[in-house]
């Protein structure tokens, strides 16, 4: 394509993108700086933005209050595992929803996807003494089963959404040339899914990552992702701007830049069928 | 078309997600149910009596709860305002030649990596604060009034600290839609003098209604319970401005340990949310099958 | 397509080699989960264990930290449902006769004879006690005082008395408040909850001669006491309070007057070793103090008393670490380490007799006598004036109260936010005690 576009437009949209997008970064950006700041820098009147002196202490407060590690851990393991059970569980269902679609189909995704509206404070009580029973507060395990079902509905829609662009016709060809359903998955289907289920992981990894509640609820020490850890910074004594921003910083970066290097496979696949 | 054979494959390939979800929907609710007819207290442990609709009769009669419906519907309803024509916008602004389009989609959509507590956290104090914050900085140079956003307008403040946090998922999934258009019908409509405006609103837009529906379906899914955003801003209040009818079942079950009210709560909040759930899926399904 | 492999190749196996690296560790010492509040003198105990594992080299020590309102929810519903996930709770005076009563307390019958259990202040022991049995061991306590700036009083050419009339602290409050240079007369507890706004509201009822309940349950929001004494509070708050009280608790008003925002605050007596903290405070060398205000003409000086407690609950399969290690944390030799670190005037005030005894921390602290002034004239037996049915301080010892108290202290809030009237608020605040109390039955018999 070919559209002509002048060097005046183009600077203008330039100019206009930039402002909106530095004004929606910068939030992110003033928690990072502040980091970086002394408590009283922190809250100086004038604000300061970049010249300061800058100093890791807080960073330094903060892992000795608690152990960033190990919460950083336990957020990796736990969002990662209940995505990559939750993709196990729901990659057959897609399929079989998005290639031979029976007339309940459409009803039972919907019924899956109305499940994840269930508000989790009405059965924390019930599930807390289910898991005591069974041993799993305060464990990995539990936590990923809890966010594996939680996601699960997601998931299954939006790998059920990307399967169902995939056009049947070469399925169809595969199947005439007597492949077996087996390599027909394997060899056929998979390939051209991958870019929806890599979109699907990367989502599911950051609403995991960022699940506030039932990580918070289910959890004391051993477990404790790093949505925990934050919640120990809401509102100490004193002074705290830049203790809070230090935790945040550290609680946010490792999904921020995640997301940062797999922008491109996140998007691929995050149209939820919605593109046609 | 299907065969037989690849039905009953199909059935049982359906069938782990379908048992794990239904599992997951039936114990936890119908132990949920079930305390929700028995006068239940954490701190008064005793043998639990049980004590028909009367959880339910409290719950609904509670001052907060009108107002915990209304709440509900203005939190969804706002974001979904803000985010739906927010995230067109940009978009459309995002899907136009520019010099450092990579950069600038990089921080369009961080704020989706945030996690909700932290952007609760970080927007309330440094820049809500009224004494401390940013924003009372810029009033105060501007010569104005610092402005206590928590206070004199908590339910707003929420809807932007929540639409700041989904603006990017909608933006993203609007850009996808938008960049898949077929750029010929485009130029045909701009070779035949269609202004900007109507080449948006003939062209662009009905393209992207289904995106619209999946972008409005999944946010609604995830804004009905909205609640670590509340718990850390405002508490609910002042008074009951921003309880939501996650924060008044929270508030029976878990500040006042009523397991009972709580757990009628959770059950007139779920029938709430499929009766939501069912006008959605009334809209997706249509645009869907479409 | 091989670089989105890898990544999820790479996720995958860095996700379960983690899980099997921690499964792997062997256990041979006792493992203590301590569930406590983000309050600076928790941070500091977290930050000197060292001196307790040296002692203990059996015992680990893992910390849940968590924010006040976090905390308390988290323990109780671990504790109600006997979840078994804390050894040790840093629970309030509030939870310690009720949860002993359930049983659901270790009674602290192990400590060491060091211990001195007799050197407790007696209106600490007393409210932490059942039948004579220790329940809980007092981390720290505090009653409630005015803290003021005495370089803002000269200025305004106002003088506090040691003990104030709520008259006298709004002649103060009117005279010290310069919104000119960002200076407010008095900051007050707005943020709503029952350990929060209802903590000082309800120990300003008590001084103002009002009550919760009369002697058949009945709520007494409807009394000319009440309506004076959210009258008064809304009026100083209006007039001379800082902007976004109603969103204002302990921390946030701790740190406007460390910033030098406020001219007076009347709040928890442990804030007196923060804002004197030339570190933190940017105030600290003008800070006077005086008795919590009482009405004209009523003999009650508001009856505030919190307990920071350290409990054991009765779940636990290691009660005995958590024993030793409740009794390491609120012990002299405890008191004796903070204040080698840190000074005399860090001392974890409130809870012993010794320490009031002890000149270098009397010489450190000059809050130290009004402080124990405060404590002393506390009667958890009979807070309020008036017969009333209940025990407590500025609280009502009851269940229930949690939730009434949270209640009320929305509608409170909501009134200072300018939602409603004082009036509209006392009617609400009415309605919904009533409603609560009837439903608990206690009007019945």
């Amino acid at each position: 394509m070919a559209r002509a576009v002048t060097t005046k437009t183009k600077a203008i949209n330039t100019a206009i993108a930039w402002t909106i997008a530095i004004l929606i970064f910068f939030p992110i950006l003033w928690t990072i700086l502040t980091s970086f700041k002394t408590e009283g820098t922190a809250i100086a009147d004038p604000p300061v933005f970049l010249f300061f002196d800058w100093t890791l202490d807080n960073y330094a407060t903060v892992q000795e209050r608690s152990n960033y590690f190990r919460h950083f851990m336990n957020s990796v393991v736990i969002s990662v595992g209940s995505t990559v059970i939750g993709l196990i569980i729901a990659i057959p269902a897609a399929w079989a929803m998005a290639f031979v679609p029976g007339r309940q189909t459409k009803n039972v995704l919907m019924w899956m996807l109305s499940t994840k509206m269930l508000p989790p404070v009405g059965v924390l009580v019930p599930l807390y003494l289910i898991f005591r029973d069974w041993g799993l507060l305060d464990t990995r395990i539990g936590l990923i089963i809890v966010l594996t079902l939680i996601n699960l509905p997601i998931i299954v829609w939006m790998l059920y959404t990307y399967f169902r662009e995939i056009p049947n016709d070469i399925l169809e060809a595969a199947r005439m040339d007597g492949a077996t359903l087996r390599s027909e998955v394997i060899y056929v289907l998979l390939p051209m899914a991958v870019p929806g289920i890599a979109s699907t992981l990367l989502l599911n990894i950051i609403l995991a990552w960022n699940e506030a509640f039932w990580t918070l609820n289910l959890t004391a020490a051993n477990a404790a992702p790093l949505t925990a850890f934050i919640a120990s910074y809401s509102s100490p004594e004193g002074l705290f701007y830049a203790k809070l921003s230090a935790a945040s910083t550290m609680a946010i970066a490792p999904i921020l830049i995640m997301g940062w290097f797999s922008q491109k496979q996140l998007v691929r696949g995050l149209t939820f069928g919605a593109v046609k | 078309m299907a065969t037989q054979h690849s039905r009953a494959a199909a059935r049982i390939m359906i069938a782990p997600s379908v048992v794990l979800l239904l599992a997951w929907m039936l114990i936890p609710l119908g132990m949920t149910l079930y305390f929700s007819f028995l006068r239940y207290n954490l701190l008064m442990p005793g043998n639990n009596p049980f004590v028909g609709f009367e959880n339910y009769a409290y719950f609904v009669t509670d001052p907060a709860f009108q107002a915990a419906i209304v709440n509900t519907l203005l939190l969804v309803g706002g974001i979904l305002l803000i985010t739906v024509v927010g995230g067109i916008g940009l978009a459309v602004l995002l899907d136009q030649p520019m010099w450092g389009t990579g950069i600038v989609r990089i921080m369009v959509i961080s704020p989706f990596f945030v996690m909700p507590t932290v952007s609760a956290l970080v927007w309330k104090n440094m820049f809500m604060n009224p004494v401390n914050g940013l924003f009372a900085y810029i009033a105060d140079v501007l010569g104005m009034q610092p402005f206590d956003f928590l206070t004199q307008a908590p339910l707003a403040s929420i809807i932007g600290i929540v639409s700041w946090q989904w603006l990017p998922f909608a933006t993203l999934i609007l850009l996808t839609a938008m960049q898949s258009l077929d750029s010929e019908q485009l130029e045909a409509a701009e070779m035949d003098g269609a202004s900007a405006w109507s080449r948006f609103y003939h062209i662009k837009l009905p393209h992207l209604s289904r995106a619209i529906t999946v972008v409005i379906l999944i946010q609604t899914i995830f804004l009905l319970s909205i609640f670590a955003e509340i718990l850390v801003t405002t508490n609910g209040g002042p008074g009951t401005a921003s309880t939501n009818l996650t924060y008044l079942v929270y508030a029976e079950s878990l500040l006042r340990f009523d397991v009972g009210t709580g757990s009628a709560g959770g059950v007139i909040a779920i029938i709430l949310a499929n009766i939501v759930a069912i006008f959605l899926m009334r809209m997706i399904g249509k645009n869907l099958d479409a | 397509m091989t670089t989105k492999r890898t990544l999820m190749g790479s996720a995958v196996g860095f996700g379960l080699a983690a899980g099997l690296a921690t499964a792997a560790i062997a256990q041979d010492t006792t493992t203590l989960t301590i569930a406590t509040v983000n309050n600076g003198d928790m941070i500091r105990m977290q930050g000197l264990t060292d001196n307790f594992t040296e002692q203990h080299p059996d015992i680990e020590l893992e910390w849940v930290t968590l924010e006040e309102n976090v905390l308390r929810q988290r323990v109780t519903q671990d504790i109600a449902t006997s979840g078994g996930q804390f050894d040790v709770m840093t629970i309030g005076v509030y939870e310690v006769p009720i949860w002993a009563e359930q049983g659901w307390l270790t009674p602290l019958d192990n400590l060491p004879e060091s211990y001195n259990a007799d050197d407790l202040l007696p209106a600490v022991r007393g409210a932490l006690s059942q039948d004579g049995q220790l329940y809980a061991a007092p981390f720290y306590g505090e009653s409630a005082m005015v803290m003021y700036r005495t370089d803002l009083a000269e200025e305004a050419g106002v003088t506090i008395p040691d003990q104030p009339t709520w008259a006298e602290i709004r002649t103060a409050a009117e005279a010290m408040t310069d919104e000119e240079n960002g200076v407010y007369g008095i900051c007050l507890r707005g943020k709503p909850g029952w350990g929060e706004n209802m903590a000082l509201i309800g120990a300003m009822a008590n001084s103002y001669g009002a009550r919760w309940f009369d002697m058949d349950w009945q709520a007494q929001f409807d009394s000319p006491e009440w309506n004076e004494v959210l009258t008064d509070y809304l009026d100083l708050m209006t007039n001379y309070g800082p902007p976004g009280a109603a969103a204002n608790g302990f921390n946030e008003n701790l740190s406007l007057f460390q910033q030098g925002k406020c001219g007076m605050w009347i709040d928890a007596t442990v804030a007196a070793s923060f804002v004197t903290d030339p570190e933190d405070s940017q105030v600290a060398d003008s800070v006077g103090f005086a008795q919590f205000p009482n009405k004209e003409g009523v003999d009650n000086r508001g009856n505030w008393l919190w307990i920071w407690t350290l409990a054991v609950p009765a779940g636990t399969d290691a009660s005995e670490a958590a024993q030793e290690f409740v009794a390491w944390a609120t012990s002299q030799e405890y008191t004796q380490l903070v204040a080698e670190e840190e000074g005399w005037r860090a001392a974890p005030p409130g809870t012993r007799t010794s320490l009031y005894e002890n000149q270098e921390y009397l010489d450190a602290a000059p809050f130290a006598q009004m402080t124990l002034d405060s404590m002393n004239a506390v009667d958890t037996s009979a807070p309020a004036e008036g017969e009333i049915p209940y025990t407590g301080a500025q609280y009502v010892a009851i269940p229930e109260f949690q939730g009434i108290g949270t209640a009320v202290g929305q509608s409170f809030s909501a009134a200072l936010a300018g939602q409603m009237d004082a009036e509209q608020a006392l009617q609400s605040a009415q309605q919904i005690t009533q409603r609560e109390i009837d439903r608990a039955g206690y009007g019945e018999n």
